[in-house]
């Protein structure tokens, strides 16, 4: 607690970078952490993008549709490109997965999946990640592989 | 708000966001070549035809608002499972309120101001 700010986040943001011993569960809770700051990261970047759907901040009224296509267009064909592509690959990825893994959380949230509680034995595998979580957790990793393949097929026609 | 109605609101808000986000997942990747989807106009799907359609307009809007929320929420915990005490707690909450309602009116801006437009 009286531990000082910054290095209280440095260790919080490094712990989730060094998964050593992590068991699945963790896995699971890191990747649902770092795929939320990524969709939230374009959801930002997205608002900014289809403001300009309307011409940007300095448009106040109603533009003209010829003004506006122009805009949308200069903006559609500036993030046309290999390297916005492989970041909607990634981001295609991140909320599939977050997604997937985010109705697992909302179910045990409500009681369901839990198992039983019992005792920790050696190797302590986390008793809680019961066999339906991790099958849903594996289709979550399984689903957002196969939507990042769907992605590269539309942006690249891979 | 107590801690507990936060995240509830969060997992419904995370969920009706797999519904509307689908709806708009769907309208640009499932229902024709994406690149005529983002084109601006030309096209039932068209980036301007869906701003002006009433119904998908008010799907935007509803996307905006629920993920709005659950991405700032989703910060906030994150933010606050860092780090306890009062003042961070606050500082964090209001920044955050603050940042959103901006996102919301920016975002809500683009819908109405699309949707006024004279095709």
């Amino acid at each position: 607690m009286t531990e000082p700010l910054t290095s209280e986040l440095r260790k919080a943001i490094t712990g989730w970078f060094i998964p050593h011993r992590y068991n699945i569960e963790r896995w699971a809770y890191a990747l649902q952490r770092i795929t939320g700051i990524g969709v939230t990261a374009y959801f930002l970047a997205h608002i900014a993008e289809t403001g300009n759907v309307v011409g940007g901040l300095s448009v106040w009224n109603t533009p003209s549709v010829g003004f506006a296509r122009d805009i949308w267009t200069a903006t559609f064909q500036f993030l046309e490109n290999p390297l916005f592509d492989m970041g909607l690959v990634v981001i295609g990825f991140m909320l599939a997965y977050h997604t997937i893994n985010g109705i697992r959380l909302t179910l045990t949230e409500f009681g369901l999946l839990q198992g039983k509680p019992s005792r920790p034995d050696f190797p302590y595998e986390p008793k809680s990640f019961t066999k339906s979580q991790r099958a849903i957790f594996w289709f979550s990793i399984l689903f957002a592989t196969a939507t990042a393949i769907y992605a590269m097929t539309v942006f690249f026609g891979v | 708000m107590r801690e507990s109605s936060k995240m509830l609101l969060h997992y419904v808000t995370g969920l009706g966001i797999v519904i509307v986000g689908g709806v708009h997942l769907f309208t640009v990747f499932l229902t024709g070549p994406y690149l005529q989807n983002l084109a601006f106009i030309g096209g039932a799907y068209s980036v301007i035809a869906i701003y002006k359609n009433v119904i998908f307009a008010v799907t935007l809007e509803l996307l905006l608002v629920l993920v709005d929320y659950h991405a700032l929420n989703g910060i906030r915990v994150i933010l606050i499972e860092f780090h306890q005490g009062k003042t961070w707690e606050r500082g964090v909450s209001w920044i955050l309120t603050i940042t959103g309602l901006l996102l919301l009116i920016y975002g809500t801006r683009t819908i109405l101001i699309a949707n006024a437009i004279v095709i």
